[in-house]
């Protein structure tokens, strides 16, 4: 994949002009990589004051969230709104934004998609932000807009600017008793308490707090904080992923390690502890509701035994994947709180899921070193994509990718999503049904021979309490994907990968980001409002015909 | 120790699986290779089960010879007797026996725990073999070795089949060696058996990765030529390794001593492999993806191959157990990860999974 050059850091002329930001002592790390689209150049590197020690309460993995703030004043902007017209407003200002219609869809999921590959959901509707702040120290009347990544080192909480190539977090907050290991960003958040940013603790404790208002502050410590769950009064196992109930007016849900999660409500006193029936049978599927109403959380999803490792909601929200240690995936309609489908990993857990833009198509990674395609419509894995030498930690479907000849038709539809691995691999891949190569099918032992469409699509849509979970296939049976791209990107274990108009961003365990840019996009990933407002033409979101 | 024992409980409390013991083993100076690898084995539950079961059936017997296996059935037996649920015990015959067996492990000296697995594995094998061909030639009164003997019967008649023996049952497996002449094509096929497979080991690498490059093709040429015997002359070739029949046990044993030639001498690699806790061989000749489980892992502690220590993680009972020689602790299954290895070369955290023990489940097709 990599062209022919030596092993040290090929330093093209993008990325001399950009060393500063830039440390790399690790040889054969190259700064680009290439695919059939063009190259992908370094651009920059976010990352944290490493002389410093976080691991007060232990290490923990990194994760990043992607976050797009938008103008500050509710009142003067329109992409802003009070009351309960914020979501729609927001989303219609986001379609006049993106040019399309497709794009107030894709807003509308915006950041709730689980924690990070969520986020990539985020930045679709912005593109890369402005360079108003660039690389200042939070001030007191900060009123900064456009693209920030915040992300998770031991204790520390670091916000980064994207707007510049600084690469130091322009704000750290500590936490004092457990170290923040998940967080996600909601850019349609209520303008009322404006709590847009969701992190969620070791401990089991759950903040919501405004990012505008943190970066306003220079101290170290959360400002204006809602807690939840305090000293895990409800669940003192793990945080494990979050995500924002789409269009939920401010509704999230928190799962944890025990394999729970709970979904709260915005403006509900969390300071009276919900109550729950004990859960009867661990190896069952079950829902409990508060038996207060002003409680908060209003509801306890029990998934499985073993942790919960990522939560995504679908694009249009009424969908929600859950992946965990059992090493399945489950589909559940979130409103009727019923599995839909689902299915095992080859083996071991799961440890990542996306959705597609269309909500046709899931990824899930994990411990079995494979990416997985999971079909909605098929309610099966579609797909295994081999090609990692670890586990899969990080997957994304990147919105912004359109097919190199657009077969306008519509018949056949390509995907492009990418993945990241413990083995420090970025991998990019290309995926069409059409292209798919099915093995010969043997009639599965026990199961019944064939999906028969009719049987599916009747199936879909009817109330059967709970739907069923897929045996693992078996390797013979299952179609295999080969990567586009392979790059190694760090020397450390990566995390996670956020898909943006601009760039893809990769995140190692370590807590280090590296920005890179896409082909064909200008030297700076900083823009200014009319490099914005032109590049919105291009269709965010080719792949969701 | 009984603070410890009482700690273990208190933390089990009325999840203390019936019938089950959690003791740890005294350490004789530099023993804990020892001692790790029998806690491994001790909760490989089948292979405990037929340790047992051998004890009770020669606890009486005419000619009391002491050798390792019955040294080692007492010591498992004197484990699960015990009154107290946790504790210590010291398993001192067995480490008698163990020296006075090898001289390798006579001394007071820092030791390989694979190889000691491999030699006790062994030995145990050609113990209860040489009491099975005694069996056979004499007396009628010890069924049970009888009901261990060769699998296929004696249907060769004078062609003395190997034997399979309990442990054999347990932890062997058998590999295809297939070796294609690259000239005429033809394929040789060698089978080979193994108790364990050695695994060379990457940076930032799975267990997945490392066994898909066990089995991936390598192409002998230049020095390394292989002899076709229907060529009759070295030739360049592709080889390449098969699991064929795939254990009940299997045991992954990760190259971490390395030789550097221009070091001179046996250089630790800390690297970060993973191992998930559930596994499948792919690379089988059997039709079905045969599922594994991890129950155990001997850990080595330190920097160097010379020195330092060998802890294990077990599985009992859904819970995990961190053995360290007289101490015995509960870990979080989480923890397990923390024994995977470093990213970097230079690390804090020198605690690594170096023997894998994964119990194949039982509701796969066989």
């Amino acid at each position: 994949m990599n062209n022919s050059s030596t092993n040290a850091s090929t330093t093209s002329t993008t990325s001399t002009t950009i060393n500063g930001g830039i440390s790399t002592p690790n040889t054969g790390l190259k700064n680009y990589f290439k695919t059939p689209e063009g190259r992908y150049n370094l651009h920059s590197e976010k990352s944290h004051p490493s002389t410093l020690l976080h691991f007060s309460h232990g290490k923990s993995v990194s994760q990043v969230t992607l976050a797009n703030l938008k103008e500050k004043s509710a009142s003067t902007t329109p992409t802003s709104s009070s009351g309960y017209s914020a979501t729609s407003s927001v989303r219609s200002a986001a379609a006049k934004l993106l040019g399309t219609s497709n794009g107030g869809r894709a807003l509308s999921f915006v950041g709730v998609n689980g924690a990070n590959k969520v986020v990539a959901a985020t930045t679709k509707t912005a593109s890369i932000g402005n360079s108003s702040n660039g690389g200042s120290l939070p001030m007191a009347n900060f009123d900064g807009k456009g693209l920030y990544i915040i992300f998770n080192v031991g204790d520390t909480l670091y916000i980064g600017d994207l707007n510049t190539q600084e690469k130091d977090p322009i704000k750290s907050i500590n936490f004092a008793n457990s170290n923040p290991v998940c967080h996600t960003f909601n850019p349609e958040a209520n303008a009322k308490d404006g709590h847009d940013l969701l992190i969620g603790l070791n401990s089991g404790e759950v903040y919501t707090v405004s990012l505008r208002q943190q970066l306003q502050d220079i101290g170290k410590k959360l400002i204006g904080a809602q807690v939840y769950n305090k000293d895990g009064s409800i669940n003192n196992s793990r945080c494990t992923s979050l995500a924002w109930v789409p269009q939920g007016n401010g509704a999230f849900v928190v799962a944890h390690a025990d394999g729970n999660f709970y979904v709260y409500e915005k403006g509900k006193d969390a300071t009276i502890d919900s109550s729950f029936s004990l859960i009867k049978d661990p190896t069952h599927f079950s829902v409990a509701h508060a038996k207060s109403n002003k409680s908060n959380p209003v509801a306890r999803w029990h998934i499985c035994q073993g942790s919960i490792n990522r939560i995504a909601f679908s694009p249009d929200g009424t969908h929600l994947a859950v992946v965990g240690r059992d090493g399945f995936l489950r589909v559940y309609d979130y409103q009727k709180e019923q599995l839909l489908c689902g299915g095992k990993s080859y083996y071991g857990a799961i440890l990542c899921c996306a959705w597609s833009m269309d909500g046709k198509y899931i990824l899930t990674g994990g411990e079995d070193d494979l990416v997985q395609v999971w079909s909605m419509e098929d309610r099966k894995v579609i797909a295994w994509g081999e090609g990692h030498n670890s586990w899969v930690s990080g997957v994304a479907f990147d919105p912004y990718w359109s097919p190199p000849s657009s077969d306008s038709t519509g018949e056949n539809v390509m995907y492009r999503f990418g993945s990241v691995g413990q083995d420090t691999q970025l991998l990019l891949w290309d995926f069409s049904m059409d292209e798919l190569v099915v093995p010969l099918r043997r009639c599965p032992p026990g199961g019944s021979p064939t999906y028969s469409a009719g049987s599916q699509s009747s199936q879909w849509d009817s109330a059967v309490p709970s739907g069923t979970l897929q045996p693992a296939p078996c390797m013979r049976d299952v179609p295999k994907l080969s990567p586009l791209v392979a790059h190694r990107v760090y020397s450390e274990p990566l995390s996670d990968l956020i898909f943006t108009q601009h760039t893809i961003l990769t995140a190692c365990r370590e807590g280090h980001v590296k920005v890179w840019m896409r082909p064909g996009s200008s030297e700076s990933i900083s823009t200014d409002s009319e490099t914005l407002s032109s590049s919105t033409e291009k269709t965010p979101i080719p792949n969701c015909k | 120790m009984g603070a410890a024992g009482s700690k273990l409980e208190k933390a089990l409390g009325d999840h203390f699986p019936e019938g089950e013991r959690y003791f740890g083993l005294e350490n004789f100076g530099n023993t804990c290779y020892c001692n790790s690898v029998l806690q491994a084995l001790y909760f490989c539950v089948p292979f405990r089960e037929k340790l047992l079961e051998y004890y009770e059936k020669n606890k009486n017997p005419a000619d009391p010879e002491e050798n390792l296996l019955t040294c080692l059935a007492d010591l498992f037996t004197q484990i699960s007797s015990q009154k107290k649920k946790t504790g210590v015990i010291a398993p001192k015959r067995f480490v008698q026996r163990v020296r006075k067996e090898n001289e390798l492990f006579r001394g007071y000296m820092h030791q390989d725990a694979h190889e000691f697995l491999n030699f006790l594995l062994n030995e145990l094998v050609d113990i209860l073999e040489k009491e099975c061909s005694a069996a056979k030639d004499g007396s009628e009164n010890s069924s049970e070795k009888v009901a261990n003997g060769p699998r296929n019967g004696l249907a060769n008649g004078v062609q003395k089949e190997p034997l399979v023996t309990w442990v054999h049952k347990n932890f062997q497996g058998i590999l295809t060696n297939e070796t294609k002449c690259l000239r005429c094509e033809t394929v040789t096929a060698r089978d080979e058996t193994f108790l364990d497979l050695s695994l060379d080991i990457e940076q930032n690498s799975s267990i997945t990765s490392c066994l898909k490059n066990f089995s991936s093709t390598e192409t002998l040429n230049a020095e390394d030529k292989f002899f076709c015997d229907k060529c009759c002359s070295l030739q360049e070739a592709q080889k390449r390794m098969k699991i064929k029949k795939p254990p009940h046990i299997l045991v992954i044993h990760l190259k971490r001593f390395k030789y550097i030639e221009n070091l001179g001498r046996y250089k630790k690699l800390s690297y970060r492999v993973v191992f998930p806790l559930e596994l499948k061989l792919t690379n089988t000749m059997e039709d079905a993806d045969s599922e594994y489980s991890l129950f155990a892992v001997v850990v080595h502690v330190g920097t160097g191959p010379n020195h330092g220590h060998y802890v294990s993680l077990v599985k009992s009972h859904n819970h995990w157990l961190f053995f360290d020689d007289e101490n015995v602790d509960m870990i979080d299954e989480a923890a397990v990860q923390t024994f995977f290895g470093s990213a970097q070369e230079y690390s804090s955290n020198s605690e690594h999974g170096y023997i894998l023990f994964y119990e194949r489940l039982s509701n796969e097709t066989s």
